[in-house]
């Protein structure tokens, strides 16, 4: 059929299909700023304009937008420059990955043109349809109120940060009262809290733009569905409805006969290849316990067969087409009647091995110890012991996940993914798909969210079986429906606390005991239980500890990695543990905390004993130290932000006028890790350019979280130049170094120390060449600073020049650098995490009110990026603790696979949240920076719990705080 | 994914309600139903937005609503009680708000709808055109019947003004949909309360035995009995509310 539109501005008519939705449509037409998150309109990625008012291009047939004005942010686009909504939200860091930035800056635009000047609640009403998993809408609100005074032309001020000073030494604690006012400055606005430590630099610790934000806020092609391609196939996946059966079964003539259909794979056309589908290093932890295609499937939702065809329609049809007869199989799905006698043994099968107690389903079995736990329980003055559960949730990004897989003009694979892991994605599809290493291309362009579902070799190798089987491009781009059970998700787990503790509030013992549930396959079901043993057993000084584990399967959708990776769990179990310590001995409970917690130059004594590999009960000669620990800052700045001697105001707690309700305040101590030691690896090369700017390229994967900027950043710096002059290139596995991936909070501390030190190469021999041209004797006297190589006696070279003079006139050389860095070092970053609550005693809901996290992350390299990674990481956290949870039926089958009835948290219902920036200098680190991405994630669902116990005198020890969960609690059901 | 195999934009009601007597044609108002549906099943779709049902036309103590006027308008349009205005508000998120319909949620009936609770407590009367003519009828017997009669297309949504009006409701979020909600209306002495969340659809009760005949099917966000008594609680906490106001 033919539609009439008036397409930003311009009058068109277009053919199209009756189904076609408008987001087909407009897609189609080149307008890629328009982009899929959903079919069901709920994540507003998609949303545009019709008529002037913000609606979901997904829901509306392209039929309906018939004599209709259609406006895309391609609309405004008429220059180079950027529109002031585009500068607003570029200048507020209003975007990470920038996924669904168009939406709200076409949002934004529709509000301005009603409200020049609309209120928060307005603003945030505009936001309610556009789902954001990564800033928390702190910037965004910020943004569009910079957007409106700069539309009504107002000045504005530079966004920058509020540089705060110290409230403490940094090492002993300080009193917090009333009288002590929080700073007062928008959410948006990072608090950095200054450090003589920290010397002041030009590019380093500036809130410096985000590279990628031009790209961005235009809309440009940047994600893996914006570029197109010629002939391109679409691919559909058959996916199990059964939990855990066998296929008998699979005639798949029918779907070959249709018209439209090039291949139909499954496990009786593809070859049985092991492998364990975790994007990690080599070797891939064991058990390989998945194939391609199986002939038994393990959970609702594994794949059975793929088909790739002319249209995603044609291919789901084909799917509908394929006959499969099942033996359907007892099923399990709680990790802990998996390992009693009688239960359904998920991996009968030969082929895969290092599984420790197949019968039961035990695929991993850990122990780690230091000193004797038993004896220190025995003789303790006081012995706890408590069990917590935690549940399972989904990563959510906006974009799911999506893969394009062709073979070029050598007959190479070329794979474009959305991947967190391009390097260990090339090497794990190789032997899936019988071919070499080398004949792989794997090209990451921008990612639309991962936090650790795209740490995954998820569908690549489907996208590859059928680019290979048909010879035509294919793209494979998961559903919602998909992403929520068919992807990964985060790990359930049960633990145990037992802790011995002396009548002073001295740890003499903590044993924890952790049944890990990785569902059918090991995926990371390893390493992330490594971690929560990890996590959970070092915070605290303590000389007997005790990890014991068992890594479970089931037939649960499949867990993986998540950001925080194994620590969110962890810290649930051990800050509530701590918490009702506290209060059953009648401490103060961040009194209680600060007297065990480490410090600097105390010993991590378990931790080198919970390493990637697994558990290991080996003495060492050495252990690791905390060298930096701005904690004390942290808890200070956190406790008169969230002003905490309210805690014990009757009368704040009980508010007269709301007989129903009580508040409550929470902490949590935090502290997580910084890359992986002596395994993450990550490469980066700098070459000069003709006019003295430089090529970065790295094989760092940037997800959205400024890594490329913060990069760009360090290079910048120890080059001497604005970060304008340095053009970032990430990731292809063909043309960037190695890098092991974005994951394990590494990029800054491991790929940012390899970019320092490449760049470092590339500095001395601009001194040497600048020396050449100034006559000087001694190059490691010259200093490169505002883009130009200056002696002592202040004569100078303008890079420019000894560029056009190393290129072209003298000596002629490339002047470049490459580096790599691992560490053996993995330096923590602490953090203290503030929660205010507000509870319904007679229904159960929990409100959250404010949430402050302060966090020790070393040196700022980029206060807005950090400040965002930390907001957005507080949502999320906030979803796991308070909404968010996967809910399966007695059959296994996810019963609420959409954002409506999962829940993650939208603009509207924000609590206040605010972010402090404690600044230590790191030795170890690239200009002293440690870790942000993840410690996030950890504190929020502890810190909740407890003031939900500060309100209602109630402990719960499950997720999440929903409202039936806390009303049967508050009644001891 | 879409299920349309064809598409109609009538102008007429009779138009309209002559595609829709076809047993495989479904009345698109709006369509953040009926185009995430990815149920297979062929649909002819019959687009309503050229009949015009979208004026709001306001009397004394009555507002006539198009059955094609938005949420968002409804939202926006200061002619409509504030409790109807918010409870728009609430019903869906921005970018779907502009594309719901008022008839397209009464025809949907959603037992969480605290848009529909609020009209049941303005006493709203569905009108609605068929291939046997025009007529009207309570929005309770509608939602009792799951809807207007096959062929039958909702034409308007009237209901009455006035009064005080106050809503209470318990969800895992602040925005969240309710899991169960309850509104209430005080006028002339009378007092009429509506939930959603204890039914298949919203309902009228009686405030002075809330749970009286209500056999609520529980889910994963709330069981049958967590929901009856939340119907007590907050059925408590409106008529108080009332109370004072009045």
């Amino acid at each position: 059929m033919e539609v009439s539109i008036r397409l930003n501005g311009n009058n068109q008519t277009f053919e199209c299909e009756v189904h076609d939705t408008l987001l087909t449509l407009l897609r189609r037409e080149g307008m890629a700023s328009v982009r899929f998150g959903s079919t069901s309109g709920e994540t507003g990625a998609a949303a545009i304009l019709i008529d002037g008012k913000l609606a979901s291009s997904d829901v509306v047939l392209a039929a309906q937008a018939d004599e209709h004005e259609v406006t895309t942010l391609e609309s405004l686009n008429t220059e180079r420059g950027l529109h002031p909504l585009q500068d607003a939200f570029t200048a507020t860091g209003a975007m990470q990955s920038g996924y669904s930035v168009g939406a709200m800056i076409l949002g934004t635009l529709a509000l301005l043109a009603h409200d020049p000047d609309p209120s928060e609640a307005d603003i945030r009403d505009m936001l309610s349809g556009i789902l954001d998993r990564e800033t928390a809408y702190v910037k965004p609100v910020a943004a569009i109120r910079r957007a409106a005074a700069l539309m009504r032309g107002d000045d504005v001020e530079a966004f920058e940060p509020l540089m705060l000073e110290p409230m403490t030494d940094g090492v002993n604690a300080v009193e917090v009262t009333e009288d002590d006012p929080p700073p007062n400055a928008p959410p948006a606005v990072p608090r950095v809290v200054t450090s003589p430590d920290v010397p002041e630099m030009e590019v380093v610790g500036r809130p410096e733009v985000k590279v990628d934000a031009v790209r961005l806020v235009k809309g440009n092609p940047a994600f893996t569905a914006d570029f197109e391609m010629r002939d391109l196939l679409h691919a559909k996946v058959l996916r199990s409805p059964h939990a855990h059966a066998r296929i008998v079964s699979i005639d798949d003539s029918a779907a070959r006969s249709l018209p439209g259909v090039h291949a139909v794979i499954h496990h009786g056309n593809t070859a049985r290849v092991k492998y364990a589908s975790g994007g990690q290093s080599y070797p891939n932890p064991k058990p390989h316990d998945q194939v391609s295609f199986d002939d038994v499937v393990r959970h609702v939702g594994d794949r059975v067969a793929a088909v790739a065809a002319e249209t995603p329609e044609i291919a789901a049809e084909a799917c509908r087409l394929i006959e499969v007869t099942y033996e359907i199989l007892p099923a399990v799905f709680d990790e802990l009647e998996t390992r009693l006698d009688g239960a359904p043994i998920i991996h009968p099968e030969e082929d895969t091995i290092d599984i420790v107690d197949r019968e039961h389903n035990v695929v991993h079995r850990m122990h780690a110890h230091r000193g004797d736990v038993e004896v220190a329980l025995n003789n303790a003055d006081h012995v706890y012991e408590q069990t917590f559960r935690v549940h399972q949730v989904q990563q959510c990004p906006i974009e799911p996940h999506i893969s394009v897989a062709w073979l070029d003009s050598d007959e190479r694979l070329v794979v474009r993914t959305a991947t967190q892991v391009p390097f260990h994605t090339r090497r794990m599809l190789a032997p899936l798909i019988d071919m070499e290493v080398k004949d792989i291309r794997v090209i990451k362009p921008r990612i639309g969210g991962g936090f650790g579902a795209k740490q995954e070799m998820l569908i690549e190798d489907i996208a590859a079986h059928l680019a290979i089987a048909t010879h035509r491009p294919v793209q494979l781009e998961l559903t919602r429906e998909e992403e929520f059970f068919a992807s990964r998700t985060r790990h359930p787990q049960t633990i145990t606390y037992r802790t011995g503790v002396d009548s002073d509030g001295t740890l003499v013992a903590q044993d924890m005991t952790l049944v890990g549930n990785t569902g059918p396959y090991g995926a990371h079901g390893l390493t992330v239980q490594i971690v929560t043993g990890l996590r959970g057993l070092t915070s605290y000084n303590c000389d007997n500890k005790q990890f014991n584990c068992d890594v479970v399967y089931t037939n649960i959708p499949v867990p993986g990695a998540y950001r925080g990776y194994g620590a969110p769990q962890a810290l649930f179990a051990l800050e509530s543990h701590m918490e009702d310590i506290a209060d059953d001995l009648g401490i103060d409970p961040i009194g209680f905390r600060r007297q065990n917690w480490v410090k600097v130059g105390d010993e991590m004594n378990i931790a080198p004993h919970l390493g990637e590999g697994g558990a290991s009960d080996e003495e060492l000669d050495e252990y690791p130290v905390v060298e930096s620990n701005g904690i004390e800052e942290c808890v200070a700045q956190g406790m008169r932000a969230i002003s905490w001697h309210r805690r014990s105001d009757p009368d704040w707690r009980a508010p007269a006028d709301r007989p129903h309700i009580r508040r409550g305040l929470g902490f949590a101590f935090c502290m997580h890790g910084t890359a992986i030691p002596f395994l993450d690896m990550g490469g980066a090369s700098i070459k000069l350019n003709d006019d003295g700017s430089f090529n970065l390229l790295v094989g760092a994967t940037d997800l959205g979280t400024g890594a490329d900027t913060v990069l760009a950043q360090i290079a910048a710096e120890v080059l001497g130049v604005r970060l304008e002059d340095i053009i970032i290139y990430s990731s292809d596995t063909d043309m960037t170094p190695f890098d092991t991936g974005a994951y394990a909070s590494s990029t800054t501390y491991i790929s940012g120390t390899a970019v320092q030190k490449a760049s470092r190469v590339v500095a001395t021999r601009l001194r040497e060449r600048a020396a050449m041209l100034l006559g000087v004797d001694a190059p490691e006297s010259i200093q490169l600073r505002d883009r130009s190589a200056w002696t002592p006696d202040g004569r100078s070279v303008t890079l420019e020049e000894v560029a056009l003079d190393s290129l072209h006139i003298n000596e002629q050389e490339q002047i470049m650098g490459t580096a790599s860095h691992v560490s053996p070092d993995s330096p923590p970053p602490f953090a203290a995490q503030f929660v205010e609550t507000e509870v319904d005693i007679q229904t159960g809901q929990v409100t959250v009110i404010s949430m402050v996290m302060a966090v020790d992350c070393g040196v700022t390299i980029n206060p807005i990026t950090a400040s965002g990674q930390v907001e957005g990481g507080m949502l999320q956290a906030l979803g796991y603790a308070h909404c968010e949870e996967i809910v399966l039926d007695d059959d296994g089958k996810m019963v609420n696979p959409a954002f409506g009835p999962y829940r993650i948290y939208t603009a509207d219902e924000m609590p206040h949240t605010e972010v402090f920036l404690v600044q230590t200098m790191e030795a170890t680190g690239p200009f002293g920076a440690k870790a942000v991405a993840e410690i996030p994630k950890d504190g929020v669902a502890p810190a909740l719990r407890n003031a939900i116990a500060n309100a209602t005198g109630t402990r719960i020890y499950d997720l999440p705080f929903t409202p039936e969960r806390v009303h049967r609690a508050l009644n001891n059901v | 994914m879409p299920r349309a195999t064809s598409y109609h934009r009538p102008t007429t009601i009779e138009g309209a309600v002559t595609l829709l007597a076809a047993q495989d044609h479904m009345a698109l108002a709006g369509g953040t139903i009926l185009n995430a549906d990815d149920d297979p099943t062929p649909v002819a779709m019959v687009d309503l937005q050229g009949l015009g049902l979208t004026d709001m036309e306001s009397g004394a103590d009555r507002i006539r609503l198009g059955a094609m006027v938005t949420l968002d308008n409804l939202k926006s349009d200061d002619r409509v009680p504030d409790s109807v205005r918010d409870a728009a508000r609430a019903e869906l998120p921005s970018t779907l708000r502009t594309l719901a319909t008022v008839g397209g949620t009464v025809a949907v009936g959603d037992p969480d709808s605290v848009l529909l609770a609020a009209l049941l407590v303005h006493a709203a009367e569905v009108h609605v055109a068929g291939p046997d003519g025009t007529g009207g009828a309570p929005l309770a017997n509608v939602l009792r019947s799951n809807g207007p009669c096959h062929g039958h297309l909702i034409t308007a949504v009237s209901l009455t003004t006035g009064g005080t009006t106050v809503c209470e409701s318990v969800g895992r979020t602040p925005a969240d949909t309710p899991i169960v909600s309850a509104t209430g209306r005080y006028l002339d002495g009378v007092t009429t309360v509506a939930l959603t969340g204890v039914a298949s659809t919203p309902v009228l009760i009686d405030p002075g035995d809330p749970t009286s005949g209500l056999e609520p099917l529980g889910d994963f966000r709330g069981s049958a009995d967590y929901r009856l008594h939340l119907a007590s609680v907050l059925t408590d906490r409106i008529l108080a509310s009332l109370k004072d106001a009045s």
